[in-house]
């Protein structure tokens, strides 16, 4: 009971009308300089107090297979000594175990690994989030990865062109997403597929809204070839069964080194999936869900997510990394879906991908 | 039916009053209470394990919102699912599904005579090697077959155009025929494993009979053999058929780029592929699925009613084989060519790509053994090994078990409500995994509290008891079909107990179909991964768990390094069961 009592108190002392609140005072307290931020420490020492006691932290999350998931828990258990109990699943099969557990009323995660447009439909849907904690460095983040939605931004996934070099000369490689409607690509482009949530879904999402329909239309007519297994239609490129795939996940290309392949980034940018954590409702371990949130937006994860690719949410995480791992991490973001059109695009995308 | 004498249930039922139905339903002859609440316990274990889940679903196609959410009871659901397009998808999967059907029944039916009634040479190797593609994952074979059969640089057509001097390809697996003919890949070897030992279990003396009375080979194997194996065919026709509706990899993987839809694919869309997954649409076209099959099951019932298919009788039943003479050398040519497509060129490709870096880049400097390292090296790849072995061995025995009670009751008794328990073993077939699997997250997660299945590995077990139970009734229903009431009413009457005739007789007798039932049911766990994605814990992975998150993340080479080693399983599984345990129980 002390304990509960104990994390009650640390859950409650840092929450966001306390942040709020301490932040919205910050001129007064200025004044006297050092206290303030001793007072926020000290609320901070208590989280993880609070944290280690638990001692451990079930985290769901929807980016399955990946090897970071685990390198990122060894991390944050040398950090904390805090256990991380991971269950990978789809986006919809952890999403509808997450709805169904808290309808029975069995809270068992803490924190999901999810994407914004996810995290909107938890939060709208499912109503099975809490408010996001203001935790130390999720006032560090780039602004543009501050959301409405109660996600604490981790990285985005850039989306690109992959070509099949031994088919594609120099001269001809697409620059541009537009290149990709120029007709002699017709019948050599695989794609996945536009017409169901996904990547192809993505790259049509934010081409139509940025180029147009027109654009897409002429897409369309290349006679695209649909699939919707991404890694597996990289091997096919790779051994030649087309001469393009997109849109490709770009962190894939060091797995791919050694095949006659070539990522591309458009000068456009690169479409792009933010992910990031949410705190689930009545978390067994909330301390804990609260330093791992925190975590998971600090340097040391950040530089994990960049030398892999991914764009991170932190300001200088990309220096000193390989010169194409760089580019990569920091390509221009071009465009990401909305959820509140999904219905509406998916039906267009149906009527111009027949 | 006429030429077949042996007594049936209604014979017996009608004609011998004094025994009074068989020993079974004698060992309860003292009272009809325990008899009463034994079928009642094994009415609510097939209900908690069938309709409870199905129940969830059905409650899903019915309420605007899935268990758990506030909404309203309306038939949106159905109503959504009956438009034109659905219709055509509809004809679209019934063909697709009977354009597999039927040649690998045809096939399937013709390897198990070679193997289990005529003398072809090593057919005791090839029953072993014609089964193996059946316990390969799909997404495995799906890959080597894209690699083999692409139109643009697939293997087989590279050495076409080079043989030929033409340019234009010979297959192309992205197609109605690829589809099929994966689909084939997995039906053939799973029919024929269905109905070898029935054509096994079958006395020979009907067939010579037949040969003695001046019939030709064919005319006995058509009006006699395959006549006998009437319950066997019409089981295995109804499984492969209802699977073949269900069935996912093949249409997604080979079927999507050639524009091919089926209602499978259309459902999984409808989950995995929406802004917000539409379970009351997925959940109502299940269901109208559903109910065309159970017209079908109806239809074998009609079929099969009031006829008796025992071939296996008191009368001194000598194994015995045909001599084929020269023509063995036909057969066993095609058994080996059977072992050559559906073996050999898909494994081939995985066998050869798991020592390279990449698949179909087979140069020296890509040769490793990284992939078996990593593989062996991976903690979480021998956890979920030791699930699921555990769930296995388990899972199987259990499902075999019930399965047997339920075929037992449903054949060799005239007990009130055998029809009831035989329907509801076979709901769970009737429905696509995907949705099956949701109906078992809903109905275990949904359990009061104090019930601690959701979250557990009794989760997992249950549904995989659940899963196996259509396809453990099919195989020992098949096998009782064929016993006759005879042999039990002679055990007893020579002063045998009961459990001395079930033990001597029936599980003697019925034992080959028990374990093949039993392999089946095993592997199945193995590979099952809607309900286990759904259901794991964390700690409980299963191996189908762990191939999907290395598949997810492209390590392809790993999942075929492990699809290898399932294989391997099988071989000796089954060499065990055929070289050693057969061999034991038959001197019971």
């Amino acid at each position: 009971m002390t304990t509960s009592k104990f994390n009650m108190s640390a859950m409650g002392s840092w929450s966001r009308r306390v942040f709020l609140a301490a932040a919205g005072s910050a001129a007064i307290i200025a004044a006297a300089g050092v206290p303030a931020a001793n007072a926020q420490d000290a609320e901070w020492q208590k989280v993880i107090d609070a944290g280690k006691k638990e001692g451990s932290l079930v985290l769901y999350t929807a980016l399955v297979g990946q090897p970071s998931t685990k390198q990122i828990a060894a991390a944050f258990t040398k950090e904390y000594g805090i256990n991380v109990e991971v269950l990978e699943a789809r986006a919809s099969e952890i999403r509808e175990r997450v709805r169904v557990e808290q309808s029975a009323g069995r809270f068992a995660a803490d924190v999901m690994f999810t994407s914004e447009g996810q995290t909107m439909l938890y939060d709208t849907e499912d109503k099975s989030v809490d408010p996001l904690p203001v935790t130390p460095n999720s006032t560090k983040i780039g602004d543009r990865f501050k959301l409405k939605v109660p996600m604490a931004s981790v990285m985005t996934i850039p989306y690109g062109i992959m070509i099949n070099t031994g088919l594609v000369k120099p001269a001809d490689e697409p620059k541009s997403w537009k290149d990709l409607a120029d007709p002699k690509w017709q019948g050599k482009i695989l794609s996945d597929d536009p017409r169901a949530i996904g990547a192809g879904y993505l790259w049509f999402f934010s081409t139509y809204t940025r180029i147009g329909e027109d654009y897409v239309k002429k897409v369309a007519d290349q006679k695209l070839v649909f699939t919707r297994d991404q890694r597996e239609s990289q091997r096919r490129t790779a051994r030649g069964e087309y001469s393009i795939y997109t849109p490709v996940i770009m962190t894939d290309f060091s797995d791919l080194k050694g095949l006659p392949v070539k990522f591309i980034i458009p000068e456009e940018g690169v479409p792009y999936v933010l992910y990031g954590n949410v705190l689930l409702k009545k978390a067994p371990h909330p301390n804990a869900a609260k330093l791992y949130l925190d975590f998971m937006q600090g340097p040391t994860v950040q530089k994990i997510y960049a030398s892999l690719g991914y764009g991170p949410v932190l300001a200088g995480m990309t220096e000193g990394l390989p010169a194409d791992v760089k580019a990569i991490s920091e390509a221009k973001l071009y465009g990401t879906t909305d959820t509140t059109r999904q219905n509406e695009m998916l039906a267009k995308s149906k009527e111009i991908f027949k | 039916m006429t030429i077949i004498h042996n007594r049936s249930l209604d014979d017996i039922a009608e004609n011998t009053p004094t025994l009074r139905g068989n020993a079974f339903t004698r060992a309860f002859s003292g009272g009809s209470l325990p008899r009463l609440i034994g079928m009642l316990l094994l009415i609510l274990i097939l209900a908690f394990l069938t309709l409870y889940p199905l129940g969830m679903l059905l409650y899903g196609s019915l309420h605007s919102t899935p268990p758990g959410m506030a909404g309203e009871f309306n038939l949106n659901g159905y109503r959504s699912i009956m438009t034109t397009q659905n219709l055509i998808v509809l004809a679209n999967t019934v063909g697709i599904s009977l354009a597999k059907t039927i040649p690998s029944l045809v096939i399937a039916v013709f390897l198990a005579w070679i193997i289990a009634r005529t003398d072809t040479p090593f057919r005791g190797t090839l029953e072993v090697l014609i089964t193996l593609p059946f316990f390969i994952p799909p997404i495995l074979t799906a890959m080597a077959w894209g690699m083999l059969a692409n139109p643009q640089v697939g293997v087989i057509n590279m050495v076409w155009r080079w043989m030929s001097g033409g340019t234009d390809p010979l297959v192309n697996i992205y197609s109605y025929g690829g589809v099929i003919w994966h689909m084939c890949q997995y039906s053939i070897p799973f029919l024929f494993l269905f109905m070898v030992d029935a054509f096994r279990a079958m006395d020979p003396s009907l067939e010579e009979s037949s040969r003695m009375c001046g019939a030709s080979r064919w005319t006995t194997f058509r009006k006699i053999t395959l006549l006998l194996m009437l319950p066997v065919l019409t089981s295995s026709f109804m499984l492969s058929f209802i699977k073949g509706i269900e069935t996912f990899e093949s249409a997604l993987f080979f079927g999507l780029p050639a524009g091919i839809k089926v209602i499978t694919t259309d459902i999984y869309e409808s989950i995995n592929h929406r802004a917000t997954p539409d379970y009351q649409y997925a959940t109502s076209l299940s269901f109208a699925i559903m109910g065309l099959m159970l017209l079908l099951v109806i239809a074998q019932w009609a079929i099969l009613r009031g006829k008796s298919f025992q071939t296996v009788t008191g009368k001194g039943f000598r194994p015995n084989v045909m001599e084929l003479g020269p023509w063995r050398w036909v057969t066993f040519a095609f058994c080996v060519l059977f072992f050559l497509l559906t073996v050999v060129l898909p494994v081939g490709q995985l066998m050869l790509g798991s020592f390279f870096r990449f698949f179909g880049f087979y140069t020296y400097d890509m040769l490793t053994l990284e992939h078996y390292r990593s593989v062996f090296s991976n903690s979480e790849f021998w956890r979920a090994l030791r699930n699921t072995m555990v769930l296995g061995l388990l899972g199987a025995s259990a499902t075999m078990v019930l399965g047997a009670i339920v075929a037992y009751i449903s054949i060799r008794t005239r007990w009130r409500g055998r029809s009831l328990i035989d329907g509801m073993a076979w709901l769970p077939w009737m429905m696509p995994g995907m949705v099956l699997g949701v109906g078992f997250l809903w109905a275990f997660a949904m359990l009061p509290g104090p019930i601690p299945i959701y979250g557990t590995i009794w989760a997992l077990l249950l549904a995989y008891i659940a899963l196996g139970t259509p396809v453990a009734v099919r195989v020992m229903t098949g096998s009782y079909h064929q016993l006759s009431y005879d042999l039990e009413e002679c055990s007893r009457v020579h002063g045998a107990s009961w459990f001395q005739t079930m033990w001597r007789i029936l599980v003697a007798l019925a034992w080959p179909a028990f374990a093949v039932g039993w392999v089946l049911t095993f592997f199945g766990i193995m590979r099952e991964l809607s309900a286990s994605i759904l259901l794991y814990s964390v700690g409980s992975e299963t191996l189908a768990v762990v191939l999907m998150k290395l598949w997810a993340n492209g390590n392809a080479e790993q999942v075929s390094v492990i699809g290898l080693m399932m294989m391997l399983m099988v071989i000796v599984f089954r060499w065990v069961q055929l070289a050693f345990i057969n061999a034991r129980v038959s001197k019971l």
